[in-house]
Protein backbone atom coordinates (compact mmCIF):
# COMPACT_ATOMS: atom_id res chain seq x y z
CA UNK A 1 0.00 0.00 0.00
CA UNK A 2 2.54 2.57 1.03
CA UNK A 3 4.54 1.78 -2.22
CA UNK A 4 1.64 2.74 -4.37
CA UNK A 5 1.31 6.17 -2.45
CA UNK A 6 4.97 6.70 -3.43
CA UNK A 7 5.14 6.33 -6.71
CA UNK A 8 4.87 9.23 -8.50
CA UNK A 9 3.09 8.61 -11.72
CA UNK A 10 -0.16 6.78 -9.98
CA UNK A 11 -2.48 9.71 -9.93
CA UNK A 12 -4.36 10.45 -6.63
CA UNK A 13 -7.17 9.19 -5.26
CA UNK A 14 -10.58 11.02 -4.51
CA UNK A 15 -9.95 10.95 -1.56
CA UNK A 16 -6.46 11.98 -0.86
CA UNK A 17 -7.37 15.02 -3.60
CA UNK A 18 -10.57 15.67 -1.41
CA UNK A 19 -8.00 15.75 1.78
CA UNK A 20 -5.66 18.14 -0.20
CA UNK A 21 -8.22 20.43 -0.68
CA UNK A 22 -9.63 20.78 2.87
CA UNK A 23 -5.70 21.07 3.85
CA UNK A 24 -5.69 24.89 3.88
CA UNK A 25 -9.15 25.14 6.21
CA UNK A 26 -7.60 22.32 8.65
CA UNK A 27 -4.57 24.28 8.90
CA UNK A 28 -5.85 27.48 9.72
CA UNK A 29 -8.38 26.16 11.61
CA UNK A 30 -6.02 24.05 13.87
CA UNK A 31 -3.66 26.79 14.40
CA UNK A 32 -6.68 29.42 15.33
CA UNK A 33 -8.92 27.51 17.28
CA UNK A 34 -6.61 25.24 18.58
CA UNK A 35 -3.87 28.00 19.98
CA UNK A 36 -6.60 30.23 21.48
CA UNK A 37 -8.65 27.66 23.22
CA UNK A 38 -5.50 25.70 24.84
CA UNK A 39 -3.57 29.28 25.69
CA UNK A 40 -6.86 30.16 27.48
CA UNK A 41 -7.30 26.86 29.37
CA UNK A 42 -3.72 27.09 31.02
CA UNK A 43 -4.28 31.02 31.20
CA UNK A 44 -7.39 30.73 33.38
CA UNK A 45 -5.34 28.88 36.26
CA UNK A 46 -3.03 31.86 36.60
CA UNK A 47 -2.48 35.32 37.98
CA UNK A 48 -1.34 37.35 35.19
CA UNK A 49 -2.15 41.40 34.61
CA UNK A 50 -0.64 41.55 31.29
CA UNK A 51 2.80 42.63 32.16
CA UNK A 52 4.97 40.39 34.29
CA UNK A 53 5.44 36.87 34.58
CA UNK A 54 2.21 34.58 35.26
CA UNK A 55 1.65 33.13 38.44
CA UNK A 56 -0.07 29.65 39.39
CA UNK A 57 -2.92 30.14 41.69
CA UNK A 58 -4.84 26.84 40.19
CA UNK A 59 -8.74 27.35 40.32
CA UNK A 60 -9.00 30.96 42.08
CA UNK A 61 -9.95 32.60 39.09
CA UNK A 62 -13.16 30.04 38.45
CA UNK A 63 -13.64 30.41 42.37
CA UNK A 64 -13.73 34.16 41.82
CA UNK A 65 -15.79 34.25 39.01
CA UNK A 66 -18.41 31.79 39.91
CA UNK A 67 -18.76 33.91 43.63
CA UNK A 68 -19.27 37.34 41.48
CA UNK A 69 -22.61 38.89 41.43
CA UNK A 70 -21.27 41.15 38.50
CA UNK A 71 -20.69 37.83 36.47
CA UNK A 72 -24.19 36.27 37.41
CA UNK A 73 -25.62 39.50 36.69
CA UNK A 74 -24.92 40.29 33.23
CA UNK A 75 -25.10 36.37 32.17
CA UNK A 76 -28.64 36.62 33.47
CA UNK A 77 -29.44 39.78 31.94
CA UNK A 78 -27.75 38.32 28.46
CA UNK A 79 -30.11 35.50 29.28
CA UNK A 80 -33.12 37.99 29.49
CA UNK A 81 -31.86 39.26 26.37
CA UNK A 82 -31.78 36.25 24.33
CA UNK A 83 -35.15 35.51 25.28
CA UNK A 84 -36.82 38.60 25.17
CA UNK A 85 -35.92 39.73 21.38
CA UNK A 86 -36.21 36.21 20.27
CA UNK A 87 -39.61 36.12 21.31
CA UNK A 88 -40.60 39.56 19.86
CA UNK A 89 -38.40 38.30 16.99
CA UNK A 90 -40.85 35.68 16.08
CA UNK A 91 -44.03 36.80 17.08
CA UNK A 92 -43.95 40.12 15.00
CA UNK A 93 -41.53 38.24 12.23
CA UNK A 94 -44.65 36.24 11.99
CA UNK A 95 -46.97 38.65 11.89
CA UNK A 96 -45.22 40.43 9.59
CA UNK A 97 -44.52 37.33 7.07
CA UNK A 98 -48.18 36.49 7.04
CA UNK A 99 -48.82 40.14 6.35
CA UNK A 100 -46.06 40.13 3.14
CA UNK A 101 -47.19 36.82 2.48
CA UNK A 102 -49.56 38.37 -0.40
CA UNK A 103 -49.38 39.51 -3.73
CA UNK A 104 -48.64 43.22 -4.42
CA UNK A 105 -47.24 45.89 -6.31
CA UNK A 106 -43.98 46.84 -5.32
CA UNK A 107 -42.83 43.81 -3.51
CA UNK A 108 -38.97 43.93 -4.78
CA UNK A 109 -39.19 47.84 -3.01
CA UNK A 110 -40.59 47.30 -0.27
CA UNK A 111 -38.08 43.67 0.46
CA UNK A 112 -35.47 45.91 -0.19
CA UNK A 113 -35.97 48.85 1.96
CA UNK A 114 -37.39 46.33 4.94
CA UNK A 115 -33.55 44.77 4.70
CA UNK A 116 -31.55 47.87 5.47
CA UNK A 117 -31.36 47.19 9.09
CA UNK A 118 -30.23 43.81 8.79
CA UNK A 119 -27.07 44.79 7.16
CA UNK A 120 -25.83 47.54 8.59
CA UNK A 121 -23.37 47.08 11.46
CA UNK A 122 -24.31 46.57 14.50
CA UNK A 123 -22.06 49.70 16.10
CA UNK A 124 -23.57 52.11 13.74
CA UNK A 125 -27.51 51.07 14.38
CA UNK A 126 -26.77 51.73 18.50
CA UNK A 127 -25.14 55.02 17.60
CA UNK A 128 -28.12 55.92 14.90
CA UNK A 129 -30.21 54.77 17.89
CA UNK A 130 -29.13 57.00 20.71
CA UNK A 131 -28.91 60.53 18.12
CA UNK A 132 -32.50 59.80 17.10
CA UNK A 133 -33.27 58.78 21.13
CA UNK A 134 -31.24 61.81 22.48
CA UNK A 135 -33.19 63.45 24.81
CA UNK A 136 -32.77 67.06 23.80
CA UNK A 137 -32.53 67.23 20.04
CA UNK A 138 -33.47 63.73 19.39
CA UNK A 139 -35.72 63.41 16.49
CA UNK A 140 -38.39 60.56 18.50
CA UNK A 141 -38.45 62.83 21.19
CA UNK A 142 -39.48 66.25 19.10
CA UNK A 143 -42.00 63.89 17.70
CA UNK A 144 -43.30 62.44 20.94
CA UNK A 145 -43.34 66.35 22.49
CA UNK A 146 -45.81 67.09 19.78
CA UNK A 147 -48.32 64.82 21.77
CA UNK A 148 -46.73 66.27 25.14
CA UNK A 149 -44.87 63.45 25.80
CA UNK A 150 -41.30 64.55 27.47
CA UNK A 151 -38.40 62.93 29.23
CA UNK A 152 -38.59 59.42 28.57
CA UNK A 153 -35.43 58.07 29.89
CA UNK A 154 -34.45 56.12 26.80
CA UNK A 155 -30.80 55.18 27.73
CA UNK A 156 -30.84 57.24 31.10
CA UNK A 157 -32.18 55.00 33.96
CA UNK A 158 -31.42 51.68 35.74
CA UNK A 159 -35.02 50.44 35.08
CA UNK A 160 -35.30 51.46 31.20
CA UNK A 161 -31.89 50.97 29.09
CA UNK A 162 -31.56 47.42 28.56
CA UNK A 163 -35.03 47.54 27.61
CA UNK A 164 -34.04 50.14 24.92
CA UNK A 165 -31.17 48.17 23.40
CA UNK A 166 -33.38 44.88 23.18
CA UNK A 167 -35.62 46.98 21.10
CA UNK A 168 -33.04 48.21 18.99
CA UNK A 169 -31.90 45.07 18.53
CA UNK A 170 -35.11 43.45 17.34
CA UNK A 171 -35.47 46.40 15.67
CA UNK A 172 -32.26 45.49 13.44
CA UNK A 173 -32.90 42.01 13.58
CA UNK A 174 -36.90 41.70 13.16
CA UNK A 175 -36.44 41.33 8.91
CA UNK A 176 -34.33 38.47 9.20
CA UNK A 177 -37.13 36.34 11.30
CA UNK A 178 -39.98 37.91 8.43
CA UNK A 179 -38.03 36.89 5.51
CA UNK A 180 -37.33 33.66 7.02
CA UNK A 181 -40.72 32.60 7.84
CA UNK A 182 -41.77 34.42 4.70
CA UNK A 183 -39.82 32.33 2.52
CA UNK A 184 -41.90 29.29 4.77
CA UNK A 185 -44.81 30.36 3.99
CA UNK A 186 -44.50 30.77 0.37
CA UNK A 187 -43.36 27.40 0.47
CA UNK A 188 -46.20 25.54 1.70
CA UNK A 189 -48.09 23.09 0.06
CA UNK A 190 -51.57 24.47 -1.28
CA UNK A 191 -53.64 21.65 -1.55
CA UNK A 192 -53.75 20.44 2.39
CA UNK A 193 -54.85 24.19 3.19
CA UNK A 194 -57.38 23.49 0.64
CA UNK A 195 -58.49 20.72 2.49
CA UNK A 196 -58.15 22.06 5.65
CA UNK A 197 -60.84 24.84 4.46
CA UNK A 198 -63.08 22.41 2.87
CA UNK A 199 -63.04 20.92 6.14
CA UNK A 200 -64.14 23.66 7.82
CA UNK A 201 -61.30 24.33 10.10
CA UNK A 202 -61.17 28.19 10.65
CA UNK A 203 -58.02 29.83 9.82
CA UNK A 204 -57.19 30.23 13.67
CA UNK A 205 -57.32 26.73 13.10
CA UNK A 206 -55.10 25.86 10.34
CA UNK A 207 -52.45 28.49 11.70
CA UNK A 208 -51.84 26.36 14.76
CA UNK A 209 -52.19 22.65 13.50
CA UNK A 210 -50.85 23.48 10.03
CA UNK A 211 -48.62 26.83 9.42
CA UNK A 212 -46.54 26.46 12.70
CA UNK A 213 -45.55 22.46 13.14
CA UNK A 214 -44.51 23.03 8.80
CA UNK A 215 -43.03 25.91 9.76
CA UNK A 216 -41.27 24.86 12.81
CA UNK A 217 -37.92 23.66 11.16
CA UNK A 218 -37.57 27.32 10.18
CA UNK A 219 -38.18 28.80 13.43
CA UNK A 220 -35.54 26.28 14.95
CA UNK A 221 -33.28 27.30 12.63
CA UNK A 222 -33.69 31.25 13.27
CA UNK A 223 -33.75 30.25 17.31
CA UNK A 224 -30.61 28.60 16.94
CA UNK A 225 -28.98 31.50 15.02
CA UNK A 226 -29.71 34.07 16.89
CA UNK A 227 -29.28 32.40 20.10
CA UNK A 228 -25.51 32.22 18.71
CA UNK A 229 -25.13 36.09 17.96
CA UNK A 230 -27.34 37.46 20.74
CA UNK A 231 -25.12 35.62 23.83
CA UNK A 232 -22.55 37.64 22.13
CA UNK A 233 -23.98 41.06 22.33
CA UNK A 234 -21.36 43.72 22.70
CA UNK A 235 -21.81 46.12 19.89
CA UNK A 236 -24.69 47.47 20.27
CA UNK A 237 -23.70 48.38 23.74
CA UNK A 238 -20.80 50.50 22.75
CA UNK A 239 -23.01 53.24 20.58
CA UNK A 240 -25.05 53.87 23.91
CA UNK A 241 -24.36 52.75 27.23
CA UNK A 242 -21.16 50.86 27.64
CA UNK A 243 -22.15 49.01 30.00
CA UNK A 244 -23.74 51.43 32.20
CA UNK A 245 -27.11 51.44 34.27
CA UNK A 246 -27.55 47.91 34.22
CA UNK A 247 -27.18 47.23 31.00
CA UNK A 248 -24.05 45.16 31.26
CA UNK A 249 -24.02 41.67 28.89
CA UNK A 250 -21.25 38.63 29.70
CA UNK A 251 -19.57 39.79 26.92
CA UNK A 252 -19.22 42.98 27.94
CA UNK A 253 -17.86 42.22 31.36
CA UNK A 254 -15.67 39.45 29.61
CA UNK A 255 -14.41 42.33 27.64
CA UNK A 256 -13.86 44.60 30.81
CA UNK A 257 -12.17 41.85 32.64
CA UNK A 258 -9.57 41.63 30.42
CA UNK A 259 -9.05 44.70 28.36
CA UNK A 260 -10.21 47.38 31.41
CA UNK A 261 -8.97 45.76 34.65
CA UNK A 262 -6.31 43.76 32.04
CA UNK A 263 -7.05 40.86 34.50
CA UNK A 264 -6.03 38.08 32.02
CA UNK A 265 -6.35 35.09 34.13
CA UNK A 266 -10.22 36.21 35.44
CA UNK A 267 -10.51 37.26 31.46
CA UNK A 268 -9.17 33.79 30.25
CA UNK A 269 -11.35 31.75 33.12
CA UNK A 270 -14.28 33.52 31.63
CA UNK A 271 -13.90 33.16 28.28
CA UNK A 272 -13.68 29.24 29.01
CA UNK A 273 -16.58 29.31 31.21
CA UNK A 274 -18.00 30.81 27.61
CA UNK A 275 -16.92 28.29 26.09
CA UNK A 276 -18.90 25.49 28.09
CA UNK A 277 -22.13 27.75 28.20
CA UNK A 278 -21.77 28.08 24.36
CA UNK A 279 -21.06 24.24 23.75
CA UNK A 280 -24.21 23.41 25.64
CA UNK A 281 -26.53 25.48 24.01
CA UNK A 282 -25.61 25.15 20.98
CA UNK A 283 -25.71 20.95 21.58
CA UNK A 284 -28.72 21.25 22.47
CA UNK A 285 -30.32 23.40 19.73
CA UNK A 286 -28.56 21.58 17.40
CA UNK A 287 -30.26 18.02 18.18
CA UNK A 288 -33.79 19.99 18.53
CA UNK A 289 -32.87 21.38 14.99
CA UNK A 290 -32.01 17.72 13.37
CA UNK A 291 -34.97 16.65 14.98
CA UNK A 292 -37.24 18.81 13.95
CA UNK A 293 -35.74 18.39 10.15
CA UNK A 294 -36.22 14.33 10.60
CA UNK A 295 -39.94 14.39 11.19
CA UNK A 296 -40.54 16.53 7.77
CA UNK B 1 -55.58 46.80 -17.49
CA UNK B 2 -58.49 45.94 -15.32
CA UNK B 3 -59.38 48.37 -13.01
CA UNK B 4 -59.10 47.08 -9.20
CA UNK B 5 -61.89 47.63 -6.57
CA UNK B 6 -61.43 49.65 -3.94
CA UNK B 7 -61.73 47.76 -0.49
CA UNK B 8 -61.11 48.68 3.36
CA UNK B 9 -58.97 46.33 3.61
CA UNK B 10 -56.96 46.85 0.96
CA UNK B 11 -56.31 50.58 2.69
CA UNK B 12 -55.39 49.03 5.59
CA UNK B 13 -52.51 47.03 4.53
CA UNK B 14 -50.96 49.59 2.76
CA UNK B 15 -51.45 51.50 6.08
CA UNK B 16 -49.54 49.11 8.27
CA UNK B 17 -47.44 48.33 5.21
CA UNK B 18 -46.37 51.84 4.78
CA UNK B 19 -46.00 52.27 8.63
CA UNK B 20 -43.39 49.01 8.67
CA UNK B 21 -41.59 49.96 6.33
CA UNK B 22 -41.27 53.36 7.24
CA UNK B 23 -40.07 52.20 11.02
CA UNK B 24 -37.48 50.28 9.37
CA UNK B 25 -36.11 53.00 7.29
CA UNK B 26 -36.28 56.22 8.94
CA UNK B 27 -33.93 55.67 11.24
CA UNK B 28 -31.50 55.59 8.59
CA UNK B 29 -32.61 57.73 6.33
CA UNK B 30 -32.41 60.41 9.25
CA UNK B 31 -28.98 59.74 9.64
CA UNK B 32 -28.73 60.48 5.76
CA UNK B 33 -30.46 64.03 6.50
CA UNK B 34 -28.49 64.78 9.81
CA UNK B 35 -25.05 64.29 7.61
CA UNK B 36 -25.94 67.56 5.56
CA UNK B 37 -27.01 69.59 8.88
CA UNK B 38 -24.82 72.13 11.10
CA UNK B 39 -24.19 71.28 14.30
CA UNK B 40 -26.32 74.02 15.17
CA UNK B 41 -29.19 72.69 13.47
CA UNK B 42 -28.86 69.28 15.12
CA UNK B 43 -28.94 70.61 18.09
CA UNK B 44 -32.21 72.48 17.68
CA UNK B 45 -35.67 71.34 17.74
CA UNK B 46 -37.23 72.75 14.87
CA UNK B 47 -37.10 70.31 11.70
CA UNK B 48 -36.21 73.19 9.24
CA UNK B 49 -33.04 73.71 7.94
CA UNK B 50 -30.39 74.46 5.03
CA UNK B 51 -28.11 71.96 3.76
CA UNK B 52 -24.42 71.94 3.91
CA UNK B 53 -21.73 69.57 3.35
CA UNK B 54 -19.45 71.03 6.23
CA UNK B 55 -19.82 68.00 7.75
CA UNK B 56 -18.17 66.26 4.61
CA UNK B 57 -14.99 68.91 4.45
CA UNK B 58 -14.64 68.43 7.85
CA UNK B 59 -14.08 64.58 7.84
CA UNK B 60 -11.65 64.89 5.04
CA UNK B 61 -9.40 67.65 6.21
CA UNK B 62 -9.69 68.06 10.09
CA UNK B 63 -10.29 64.19 10.62
CA UNK B 64 -8.86 62.20 7.56
CA UNK B 65 -11.46 59.80 7.15
CA UNK B 66 -9.90 58.73 3.98
CA UNK B 67 -7.43 57.45 5.98
CA UNK B 68 -9.80 54.96 8.04
CA UNK B 69 -11.90 54.27 5.19
CA UNK B 70 -8.77 52.72 3.11
CA UNK B 71 -7.68 50.63 5.76
CA UNK B 72 -10.99 49.62 6.26
CA UNK B 73 -10.96 48.81 1.94
CA UNK B 74 -7.95 47.37 2.23
CA UNK B 75 -8.80 45.06 5.19
CA UNK B 76 -12.35 43.74 4.18
CA UNK B 77 -10.72 42.91 0.42
CA UNK B 78 -7.19 41.13 1.19
CA UNK B 79 -8.80 39.05 3.81
CA UNK B 80 -12.18 38.07 1.78
CA UNK B 81 -9.35 36.99 -1.11
CA UNK B 82 -7.41 34.75 1.17
CA UNK B 83 -11.06 33.48 2.73
CA UNK B 84 -12.15 32.82 -1.10
CA UNK B 85 -8.83 31.16 -1.72
CA UNK B 86 -9.05 28.35 1.41
CA UNK B 87 -12.64 28.69 1.69
CA UNK B 88 -13.65 27.75 -2.54
CA UNK B 89 -11.29 24.06 -2.33
CA UNK B 90 -12.47 23.21 0.51
CA UNK B 91 -16.18 23.78 -0.06
CA UNK B 92 -15.76 21.80 -3.21
CA UNK B 93 -14.35 19.05 -1.57
CA UNK B 94 -17.04 18.88 1.07
CA UNK B 95 -19.68 18.65 -1.73
CA UNK B 96 -18.02 15.99 -4.01
CA UNK B 97 -15.42 14.20 -1.86
CA UNK B 98 -16.18 14.72 1.72
CA UNK B 99 -13.11 13.17 2.54
CA UNK B 100 -13.94 13.21 6.63
CA UNK B 101 -17.60 12.12 6.19
CA UNK B 102 -19.25 15.20 7.52
CA UNK B 103 -17.46 15.51 11.17
CA UNK B 104 -15.51 17.92 10.14
CA UNK B 105 -17.87 20.37 8.38
CA UNK B 106 -19.59 20.56 11.32
CA UNK B 107 -16.28 21.40 13.08
CA UNK B 108 -15.82 24.08 10.94
CA UNK B 109 -19.07 25.51 11.30
CA UNK B 110 -19.25 25.19 15.16
CA UNK B 111 -16.15 27.69 15.04
CA UNK B 112 -18.79 30.07 14.34
CA UNK B 113 -20.61 29.56 17.37
CA UNK B 114 -16.87 30.14 19.34
CA UNK B 115 -17.54 33.01 21.49
CA UNK B 116 -14.91 35.66 20.27
CA UNK B 117 -13.82 36.59 24.00
CA UNK B 118 -12.12 33.62 24.28
CA UNK B 119 -10.17 34.37 21.42
CA UNK B 120 -9.34 37.93 22.30
CA UNK B 121 -7.19 37.96 25.40
CA UNK B 122 -5.00 34.71 23.96
CA UNK B 123 -4.48 36.41 20.45
CA UNK B 124 -4.45 40.34 21.78
CA UNK B 125 -1.27 38.99 24.01
CA UNK B 126 0.04 36.53 20.64
CA UNK B 127 0.28 39.70 18.52
CA UNK B 128 1.51 42.02 21.18
CA UNK B 129 4.36 39.56 21.43
CA UNK B 130 4.72 39.57 17.52
CA UNK B 131 4.29 43.21 17.08
CA UNK B 132 0.91 42.66 15.22
CA UNK B 133 -0.89 44.71 17.07
CA UNK B 134 -2.17 47.91 14.68
CA UNK B 135 -0.82 46.28 12.00
CA UNK B 136 -3.52 45.38 8.67
CA UNK B 137 -1.66 41.78 8.53
CA UNK B 138 -3.15 40.81 12.18
CA UNK B 139 -6.31 42.12 11.65
CA UNK B 140 -6.62 40.51 8.45
CA UNK B 141 -5.67 37.36 9.93
CA UNK B 142 -8.58 37.58 12.74
CA UNK B 143 -11.01 37.81 10.23
CA UNK B 144 -9.41 35.45 7.73
CA UNK B 145 -10.33 33.29 10.66
CA UNK B 146 -13.67 34.34 11.83
CA UNK B 147 -15.21 34.02 7.86
CA UNK B 148 -13.76 31.29 6.61
CA UNK B 149 -15.83 28.52 8.48
CA UNK B 150 -19.18 30.80 7.23
CA UNK B 151 -17.97 31.00 3.65
CA UNK B 152 -16.89 27.39 3.47
CA UNK B 153 -20.57 26.67 4.94
CA UNK B 154 -22.40 28.77 2.70
CA UNK B 155 -20.48 27.66 -0.61
CA UNK B 156 -21.06 24.21 0.30
CA UNK B 157 -24.99 24.44 -0.12
CA UNK B 158 -24.39 26.49 -3.57
CA UNK B 159 -21.60 23.23 -4.56
CA UNK B 160 -23.99 20.70 -3.22
CA UNK B 161 -26.48 21.98 -5.76
CA UNK B 162 -24.42 21.28 -8.82
CA UNK B 163 -25.47 17.90 -10.06
CA UNK B 164 -23.11 15.53 -10.02
CA UNK B 165 -23.75 14.18 -13.33
CA UNK B 166 -22.46 17.03 -15.36
CA UNK B 167 -18.87 16.62 -14.05
CA UNK B 168 -19.25 12.79 -14.78
CA UNK B 169 -20.08 13.26 -18.39
CA UNK B 170 -16.64 15.73 -17.96
CA UNK B 171 -14.83 13.15 -16.37
CA UNK B 172 -16.12 10.76 -19.42
CA UNK B 173 -14.86 13.43 -22.01
CA UNK B 174 -11.39 12.91 -20.61
CA UNK B 175 -11.15 16.21 -18.12
CA UNK B 176 -8.85 16.26 -15.45
CA UNK B 177 -9.85 16.76 -11.70
CA UNK B 178 -8.43 20.63 -12.19
CA UNK B 179 -9.64 20.97 -15.61
CA UNK B 180 -12.91 19.85 -13.85
CA UNK B 181 -13.04 22.36 -11.43
CA UNK B 182 -11.73 25.44 -13.49
CA UNK B 183 -14.27 24.70 -16.81
CA UNK B 184 -17.19 23.05 -15.24
CA UNK B 185 -17.64 24.17 -11.86
CA UNK B 186 -16.58 27.48 -11.30
CA UNK B 187 -18.64 28.65 -14.05
CA UNK B 188 -21.47 26.98 -12.33
CA UNK B 189 -20.92 28.00 -9.12
CA UNK B 190 -20.40 31.56 -10.01
CA UNK B 191 -23.18 32.96 -8.08
CA UNK B 192 -22.82 31.50 -5.03
CA UNK B 193 -18.91 32.35 -4.96
CA UNK B 194 -19.67 36.00 -5.42
CA UNK B 195 -22.77 36.05 -2.96
CA UNK B 196 -20.18 34.55 -0.43
CA UNK B 197 -17.65 37.08 -1.76
CA UNK B 198 -20.29 39.96 -0.67
CA UNK B 199 -21.13 38.61 2.27
CA UNK B 200 -17.68 38.32 3.43
CA UNK B 201 -16.77 41.34 2.71
CA UNK B 202 -19.58 42.95 4.53
CA UNK B 203 -19.03 41.44 7.61
CA UNK B 204 -15.11 42.50 7.59
CA UNK B 205 -16.57 45.76 6.63
CA UNK B 206 -19.02 45.81 9.89
CA UNK B 207 -17.02 44.29 12.48
CA UNK B 208 -16.30 46.25 15.37
CA UNK B 209 -14.92 44.13 18.48
CA UNK B 210 -11.92 43.09 17.03
CA UNK B 211 -11.15 45.92 15.54
CA UNK B 212 -11.63 48.18 18.49
CA UNK B 213 -8.95 45.68 20.35
CA UNK B 214 -6.33 44.87 17.74
CA UNK B 215 -6.18 48.03 15.60
CA UNK B 216 -5.57 51.99 17.01
CA UNK B 217 -3.44 54.17 14.79
CA UNK B 218 -1.83 52.79 11.79
CA UNK B 219 -4.41 49.99 10.60
CA UNK B 220 -7.58 51.89 12.31
CA UNK B 221 -10.70 50.85 10.46
CA UNK B 222 -13.93 53.00 9.82
CA UNK B 223 -15.63 51.27 12.88
CA UNK B 224 -13.48 52.48 15.26
CA UNK B 225 -13.17 55.75 13.63
CA UNK B 226 -16.94 56.09 14.38
CA UNK B 227 -16.53 54.95 18.12
CA UNK B 228 -14.12 57.43 18.89
CA UNK B 229 -16.69 60.21 17.74
CA UNK B 230 -19.19 59.03 20.82
CA UNK B 231 -16.03 58.89 22.85
CA UNK B 232 -15.28 62.99 22.69
CA UNK B 233 -16.80 64.60 25.20
CA UNK B 234 -18.87 66.65 23.05
CA UNK B 235 -20.12 64.43 20.57
CA UNK B 236 -20.07 65.88 16.72
CA UNK B 237 -23.17 64.10 15.50
CA UNK B 238 -22.76 65.79 11.89
CA UNK B 239 -19.52 64.30 11.48
CA UNK B 240 -20.20 61.11 12.49
CA UNK B 241 -23.40 61.09 10.55
CA UNK B 242 -21.50 61.85 7.54
CA UNK B 243 -19.16 59.07 8.14
CA UNK B 244 -21.91 56.70 9.00
CA UNK B 245 -23.39 57.75 5.33
CA UNK B 246 -20.15 56.82 3.38
CA UNK B 247 -19.74 53.67 5.53
CA UNK B 248 -23.12 52.42 5.11
CA UNK B 249 -23.53 52.63 1.47
CA UNK B 250 -22.06 49.52 0.54
CA UNK B 251 -24.17 47.77 2.46
CA UNK B 252 -26.96 49.26 1.74
CA UNK B 253 -26.52 49.27 -1.97
CA UNK B 254 -26.41 45.19 -1.04
CA UNK B 255 -29.38 45.65 0.40
CA UNK B 256 -31.44 46.74 -2.29
CA UNK B 257 -30.07 44.90 -5.26
CA UNK B 258 -28.94 41.35 -3.71
CA UNK B 259 -31.85 40.66 -1.92
CA UNK B 260 -32.92 37.56 -3.63
CA UNK B 261 -29.79 35.87 -1.73
CA UNK B 262 -29.79 37.94 1.86
CA UNK B 263 -31.23 35.28 3.92
CA UNK B 264 -29.49 32.42 2.59
CA UNK B 265 -26.30 34.34 3.33
CA UNK B 266 -27.50 35.51 6.96
CA UNK B 267 -28.68 32.23 7.68
CA UNK B 268 -25.20 30.53 6.72
CA UNK B 269 -27.35 29.06 3.63
CA UNK B 270 -29.76 27.23 5.41
CA UNK B 271 -32.55 29.12 4.01
CA UNK B 272 -32.72 29.40 0.55
CA UNK B 273 -35.19 32.59 1.14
Amino acid sequence: MKNKKTTPKKPMSDKQFGWLLIAPLCFVLAVFMLYPTVYAVVMSFTKYLMKGTPTWIGADNYRYILHNSEMWNSLGRTGLTVIICIVFELVLGMLLALLLNRDFRGQGIVRGLCFMPLLISPLAMSLIWSYILNNQYGIVNIILGWFNIYNIPWFSSVSMAKYTIMGMTIWQWLPFSTFVLLAGLKGLPKDQFEAAQVDGSSSWNTFWRLTVPTLKPLIMIIVLLRVMSLIRTYDPLYGTTRGGLGTETFDWYVYRMGFVKYDVGRGTALGVFSLVITLLISNVLYSQLMKALKKR
Amino acid sequence: MKKKKFSWKRVVFWIVLISVVSLFVFPIFWVYVTAFKTNAAIRSTSLAFTPTIENFVFLFTTRNAQVPLLNTIIISVVSTLLVMLISIPAAYSFARYSPSGNTLLFTTISTRMFPGVIAAIPFFLLFRDLNLLDTHIGIILMYVYFNMSFATFLMYGFFVDIPEQVEYAAMVDGYSRLDIIRKIVFPLAKPGIAITTIFTLIWSWNEFFFAFLFTGKVAKAVSVELSLFWGATQIQWGAMAALMCIAMLPTLAVAIFLQKYIVRGLSFGAVKG
